[in-house]
């Protein structure tokens, strides 16, 4: 990396972190570090909660995948505005009625103390595991290609977001979000440009539309139905609509950005403003995706693109087999090229006939190519023990590296590392109110001073980006991990959700009911997880179902016993 | 409830206006998106 690139890059952070402390440096109360006061403005609101959304994984998985997949992930995006809406009408009057620190405050008033405390340790688990793996995700990728030490980029991204959480609290975390959105939002926008710029003179935007559409990778909408299949309108707008109200209506990561709003209406307007621009900044990411493919289709990609596991193959016994594949990738590489540029032409001439057979050798080639890689992705799985195969998520930094010039290289590691530090402070901060306002205020020192809790909260700041921390550095032993903590994660929202359906819509459930139908549901989910091969995205609108319905069964019983 | 929960949206009278702008842009990109997917498949 240059020295421009790291001046860009150390610039930007530090910028951002100073201006974070410097504005939140003077002392606060409980309801200033918890809630912001009650002071945020809607767009601040709405940035924030984008912010704590787009992880570091966002900006180097889903290019990634796009570039492999094609755009069709979009459609996981298509139920947010619809929660955004739903959210705004019933959760935002509810919460700012009982003026609650956390979501699951709530259910203590409209349940009782168990129900309340389940969902908090429900959260506590789910958030406190995921958070170590957003550290440690773009940790490893970025010590992958650009050979940083990943021990201490875990602790950089860990301790320097710790740092300005304990300083300023919720205020620190929003100040800093809107910043690391605006550099995230014109990283991208100018890595889109960049992209274009650097295709073939002969090959400008619309060609290189009609290159993605050949290969299959402008698939945004599909009608048909299949529960099985992760991405598709159906399960985008049915599924994506209850993953969503339970990520933005009962996640207190999430939650604790619009509750620190002026008003119900700056709240709203912060979640609205959600609901109408994610679809196309996720858009414009997937986008970015597919054009890092038409440009890898003019100039010869890896024929891996994990470089530290193709290191380890050509270090091995396996050098001479992986250098005849690659030999072999730069023949097919060569006719797929002559297709698409064959392709081109014909796009421009408005040759619909030979478009087609252009499209015909390019599949022929693609395949061939797949072929490869394949035989490519065993010898890498033969010489990096327990490793993952999935090279996508390197596809989008390894061409940042390589390909971009000075100074943008830095700013799109910006990207990066603002992603990885927005989402991780708000897990911080939520971590740490859920931890002194439903567990040590309500259950262990309930009569202490506001600034004994601010105190507290800071402590727990602490000592949850320590767990965090620590977890990200025992993650790097077992790479599967990440999967695991994403399937459980969206294995308990399921369940959290129905718990907080049936408090807003079902008035005649009860606590008792309800405490036992979500410990009966998490069982039932446990066990369809293990038996069937359901997409994760239905596993919330199952919880929710069975919550209610479970809930309804029991409550007879429960009002016999009471 | 507070005062802001009466507060109207900013450009439209009422919060179900701004319901439907939200939906509507949502159906309309749904539209977008599936007329590109026709176009290139």
């Amino acid at each position: 990396m240059s020295r421009l690139d790291w001046g860009v890059l150390i610039s930007t952070i530090a910028f951002i972190v100073l201006y974070g402390v410097w504005k939140t440096r003077k002392a606060q109360h409980m309801s200033g570090y918890l809630r912001a006061d009650n002071t945020e403005r809607w767009w601040m609101m709405g940035l924030s909660i984008m912010a704590t959304q787009a992880s570091a994984i966002t900006f180097l998985s889903t290019p990634g995948q796009a570039f492999a997949d094609g755009m069709r992930f979009i459609q996981f995006y298509f139920g947010l505005p619809l929660a955004m809406v739903v959210l705004s009408i019933t959760a935002i009057p509810i919460y700012y009625r009982l003026k609650v620190f956390t979501a699951y405050e709530y259910l203590e008033s409209r349940f009782d103390l168990k129900t309340r405390s389940l969902a908090a340790f429900l959260f506590l688990v789910q958030r406190g595991l995921s958070t170590g793996i957003t550290i440690y995700a773009p940790a490893i990728i970025l010590s992958a290609i650009l050979g940083w030490n990943l021990t201490g980029t875990i602790l950089f991204i860990g301790v320097v977001v710790t740092f300005y959480t304990v300083v300023g609290g919720t205020k620190a975390v929003s100040q800093t979000q809107r910043l690391q959105m605006a550099v995230m939002l014109g990283g991208m926008l100018v890595a889109a440009i960049v992209v274009v710029r650097l295709l073939p003179p002969e090959v400008g935007f619309s060609e290189a539309m009609a290159v993605a559409g050949s290969s299959g990778k402008l698939n945004l909408v599909d009608l048909s139905f299949n529960p099985n299949d992760r991405y598709n309108l159906w399960s985008g707008l049915i599924g994506g609509f209850f993953l969503s109200l339970s990520y933005f209506g009962t996640d207190q990561s999430q939650v604790g950005r619009y509750l620190g709003g002026e008003t119900i209406a700056q709240s709203r307007l912060g979640l609205l403003m959600n609901g109408l621009v994610k679809v196309p900044m996720q858009f414009l990411i997937l986008l970015v995706g597919v054009l890092v493919f038409v440009f890898y289709q003019f100039y010869q990609p890896p024929l891996y693109f994990n470089q530290q596991h193709t290191q380890n193959v050509l270090a091995s016994t396996a050098a001479p087999a992986w250098r005849s594949l690659e030999e072999q990738d730069k023949q097919v590489f060569q006719a797929k090229k002559e297709a698409t540029l064959a392709l081109v032409q014909a796009h421009r001439e408005k040759d619909a006939g030979a478009e087609e057979q252009a499209a015909q050798r390019m599949e022929q080639a693609e395949n061939s190519r797949k072929e490869l890689r394949t035989q490519a992705q065993e010898l890498v799985k033969a010489h990096n023990q327990g490793t993952d195969m999935k090279d996508t998520d390197y596809v989008f930094l390894t061409f940042v590296t390589q390909q971009l010039p000075k100074g943008l290289v830095g700013l799109l590691l910006a990207v990066v590392l603002c992603a990885a530090m927005g989402s991780t402070a708000s897990a911080f901060n939520s971590l740490a109110s859920t931890t002194v306002v439903d567990v040590y205020k309500r259950s262990l020192k309930p009569n202490a001073s506001d600034d004994h809790y601010v105190k507290a909260s800071r402590w727990f700041t602490i000592g949850w980006g320590a767990v965090s921390i620590f977890f990200a550095l025992f993650a790097s032993q077992l790479e599967n991990l990440i999967q695991a903590v994403n399937i459980l994660g969206s294995l308990f929202y399921g369940t959290i959700l129905g718990v907080f359906i049936a408090a807003f819509y079902f008035k005649r459930l009860q606590g008792h009911a309800v405490f036992w139908a979500a410990v009966v549901t998490q069982l039932l989910i446990f066990l369809l997880y293990y038996q069937t091969e359901i997409a994760y995205l239905w596993y919330n609108l199952i919880g929710v179902a069975l919550v209610v319905s479970i809930g309804f069964l029991l409550q007879p019983l429960a009002r016999k016993q009471a | 409830m507070t005062k802001g929960d009466i507060d109207p949206p900013p450009f439209f009278k009422t919060w179900k206006a701004m319901y439907w702008l939200v939906l509507g842009v949502l159906a309309g990109l749904i539209l977008v998106f599936y007329l590109i997917t026709q176009a290139y498949s």
